[in-house]
């Protein structure tokens, strides 16, 4: 009777919180599944960072409690560590001139390696082997192509008449060594990823432009290029980030003890950092220089984001 | 004399009790042969140790070390057998690559552990205990040194031990304590003509500079050849040359760094002149040209150009020298007032914290004591500081490499500079003060800066970074 008395549209709210029901168990399953990686994401990354945010406000040896000195770590590195302007300058010049070489070898490689010619699996594999190379055997490989003495570079240098450089010898010749390493190893995976932009342009848009009379560089400034954008915007966010935190090659190229390169210009922000937090026992001010990085960065790919609008073209966002 | 008699009960129990005590103390005892052999020369100190033995349960202490080659590997595991057989109530966890448990960065791990309360029972350091001692993370071991058995108050080299020491308390102990030596080529002396004998070896540095200009070989505007190259990898011995010309770098017991004194300033001009009158004063061009440092396959040494280097009798075995080779004391700065050497150690220490404090001080008095002699003969010639240390042990490689009468002439020089070790590793802030030096050093080289200049910003940089941690210090 009261079933009756209820009428149709008493059963509506009933599903309705039988589908929430369902949707709230449904979730809660998913929640489960996630939960492992939420619990890693929290555990060791989001407490990691949040508490490098309080230690870099703090004298903190690892050895002892953290004791709170506010902005002291920050005034020390602006004004009084003459090596963290140095480490930054480094670093600084390391990404102005890895990214675009990086970038350039890597989008050369990928249109060459779009090519359909037989063998072309066996030339991508090669191209992308130095990317898999462990950093400390690849550093060690260039460090004797870098030999000034008796280095390979050096030895093609003076074979077409140029003189012999110092490399990892000279303060000014070093980064551009770590440089030629960085490309050589790096260029892989951007690669990669070009490749798999281009294998996305459609046939049909080359065709249209050829049958509009467009030759290759034509085809390739009106066409490729512009659907790249998104490959490309990735790969510069990725390696601007990347090339920051070289560590490993600068650590090994440097001299890996004392030095770091002649007149400290292989001395990389993070090989800075590496030293304060592990050799000096300084984490407070390590973990300082982490917090300044990240809110450089920051900056950086949020006006990369906001350039992206004005040059990076999504074909999806246009439809 | 054939007859029998019965027992007693009475006889029967006592005898009975007589051998179930003698079971148990027998039982008490270690059992094993080198236990046996120790307990012969029967010591005050030693019947303590058995005493303490009685006490002890079966515990498993960890130790800690970064020893991954393929020598220690093989040796280390034979001191630790003779440890565990001499003290059987001990087992010993260890890491036979080296490294922590589960792999990563050695000092990034023991630091993670010591700040969390859980580290190892004893570490090896590369790095010296001071730093850790200075920010409280080390236990003092002078109680434990006043009852050992081997590694007593004043039986280590004054200088090596001091590298342990942080205002008056002990905080580890050096198993080894390689010294330096100023090493040559002596095939190409003969060569030249030159004595090889020590006699006529310059004793000072002014005579030594002289020396290796002899040796100076420039072919088409490129080095070849150098005598020597006196800083090449020397900014780790800085406070050896800063001794030789009578300075020193820090002062412990003031707490004060003295980078800039006039001795100092006067070494680096020293380099400065010597790099512009053997190497027309290019220090870039004389980098490229080779690998200056050590005696290792990849030096100017090893490859015969270059004759005169400053090395730790370490090398001589790690990697053998092939060519004929003297050994001579260092020469003497025109301030200094005698020959001194430089050391390179290896530490064992108990961390704070560290579980089983009596048992693994046991391990870290083995290592740095008795233990060491069986690593000395085959593992590496890395002299010990322990001043007990029996000075006629031979390194297996050495002998084979030299023949047993030259390597005895070796082993003599060595074990008897080792008396003469100048005062270093011995600050808070070493790894810190030790990257400063080598920045230093690079910029009075490249004319950056005059050395002056470059050991003022030194000593102010390393004096408020020491200040930063003595005030935190505890």
């Amino acid at each position: 009777m009261g079933t009756a008395l209820a009428g149709p549209t008493a059963g509506v709210p009933q599903k309705a919180r039988r589908s929430t029901g369902r949707r709230l168990r449904e979730n809660l399953r998913g929640y489960a599944f996630v939960s492992p990686w939420i619990f890693s994401l929290l555990v060791f990354t989001a407490y990691p960072m949040l508490a490098s945010f309080y230690f870099a406000m703090t004298d903190y040896s690892v050895l002892n409690p953290p004791v709170w000195t506010g902005l002291q770590n920050f005034r020390v590195m602006f004004t009084k560590d003459p090596l963290y302007w140095k480490s930054v300058y480094n670093s600084a010049y390391y990404a102005l001139l890895a990214v675009p070489l990086q970038m350039i070898v890597a989008l050369g490689l990928a249109l060459m390696l779009n090519q359909r010619v037989r063998g072309i699996g066996v030339y991508r594999t090669v191209y992308y082997l130095p990317s898999l190379m462990p950093t400390v055997a690849g550093t060690l490989l260039w460090m004797l192509i870098l030999n000034p003495r008796h280095g390979l570079l050096n030895l093609g240098l003076q074979a077409i008449g140029l003189p012999k450089l110092g490399w990892l010898s000279s303060a000014t010749w070093s980064k551009p060594g770590l440089v030629l390493m960085a490309v050589w190893t790096g260029s892989g995976w951007i690669m990669l990823i070009f490749l798999a932009a281009l294998k996305e342009i459609p046939e049909s848009l080359h065709e249209a432009a050829m049958i509009d009379g467009a030759n290759a560089w034509q085809r390739f400034f009106s066409v490729t290029l512009p659907l790249l954008t998104p490959a490309i915007f990735f790969n510069l966010v990725m390696e601007i980030i990347g090339s920051f935190q070289v560590f490993a090659s600068a650590l090994i190229a440097g001299g890996s003890g004392q030095t770091a390169g002649p007149l400290n210009s292989l001395l990389m922000y993070m090989l800075h950092l590496y030293r304060y937090a592990f050799r000096y026992f300084d984490m407070g001010y390590a973990s300082a220089m982490a917090l300044a990085l990240f809110v450089f960065l920051v900056i950086i790919t949020m006006a990369l984001v906001k350039s992206s609008g004005s040059w990076v073209y999504y074909e999806t966002a246009r439809r | 004399m054939g007859a029998t008699r019965s027992l007693s009960r009475r006889e029967l129990l006592r005898s009975l009790g007589l051998v179930t005590a003698g079971t148990a103390l027998a039982a008490c005892r270690p059992a094993t042969p080198q236990v046996a052999r120790e307990t012969v020369i029967v010591t005050q100190k030693e019947t303590v140790v058995v005493e303490r033995e009685k006490q002890h349960e079966n515990v498993t202490i960890s130790w800690w070390n970064q020893f991954s080659t393929e020598t220690c590997q093989k040796v280390f595991p034979q001191v630790i057998e003779e440890f565990e057989q001499l003290y059987p109530w001990i087992k010993v966890d260890y890491e036979i690559s080296g490294g922590p448990p589960g792999g990563g960065d050695y000092t990034e791990v023991l630091l993670s552990r010591i700040a969390a309360g859980n580290p190892p029972d004893t570490a090896t350091l590369w790095s010296p205990p001071v730093q850790y001692a200075a920010r409280g993370s080390l236990l003092a071991i002078d109680e434990y040194m006043a009852q050992a058995k081997w590694a007593r108050p004043g039986t280590f080299v004054e200088a090596p031990l001091k590298s342990c020491q942080w205002r008056g308390k002990t905080y580890g102990l050096p198993a080894s304590a390689s010294n330096t030596v100023t090493l040559i080529n002596k095939a190409k002396f003969e060569e030249k003509g030159l004595p090889t004998d020590r006699e006529h070896f310059p004793k000072t540095w002014s005579d030594y500079k002289a020396l290796a200009a002899q040796f100076v070989v420039y072919e088409k505007d490129e080095l070849e050849e150098v005598g020597t190259v006196p800083w090449a990898g020397a900014s780790w011995a800085f406070p050896l040359f800063s001794a030789l010309n009578g300075g020193e770098v820090f002062d412990d017991a003031a707490e004060e760094y003295r980078l800039d004194s006039d001795n100092n300033v006067e070494l680096l001009q020293f380099w400065v002149g010597w790099l512009d009158e053997q190497f027309r004063g290019d220090i870039e061009k004389l980098n490229a040209a080779g690998q200056w440092e050590g005696t290792y396959p990849e030096s100017a040494f090893a490859q015969g150009r270059c004759f005169i280097v400053h090395e730790g009798y370490w090398a001589i075995t790690d990697a053998p020298i092939t060519v004929p080779f003297e050994v001579y004391h260092n020469p003497v700065g025109p301030h200094g007032t005698k020959s001194l050497t430089a050391w390179w150690p290896n530490w064992f220490v108990l961390p704070k914290g560290c579980p089983h404090p009596d048992d693994a001080f046991l391990l870290l008095e083995y290592f740095c004591t008795k233990g060491w002699i069986l690593w000395y003969t085959k593992g590496a010639v890395d002299i010990s500081p322990w001043t007990e240390f029996p000075k006629d042990t031979l390194n297996v490689v050495l002998v084979d490499m030299l023949g047993l009468e030259r390597a005895k002439q070796i082993n003599d020089f060595f074990f008897s500079y080792l008396d003469s070790c100048c005062v270093m590793w011995n600050s808070p802030i070493e790894d810190f003060a030790a990257n400063t030096i080598s920045s230093a050093i690079d910029e009075a080289l490249h004319k950056v800066k005059t050395p002056k200049q470059v050991l003022q910003e030194a000593q102010q940089l390393c004096q408020e970074k020491l200040q930063q941690v003595l005030s935190g210090a505890g």
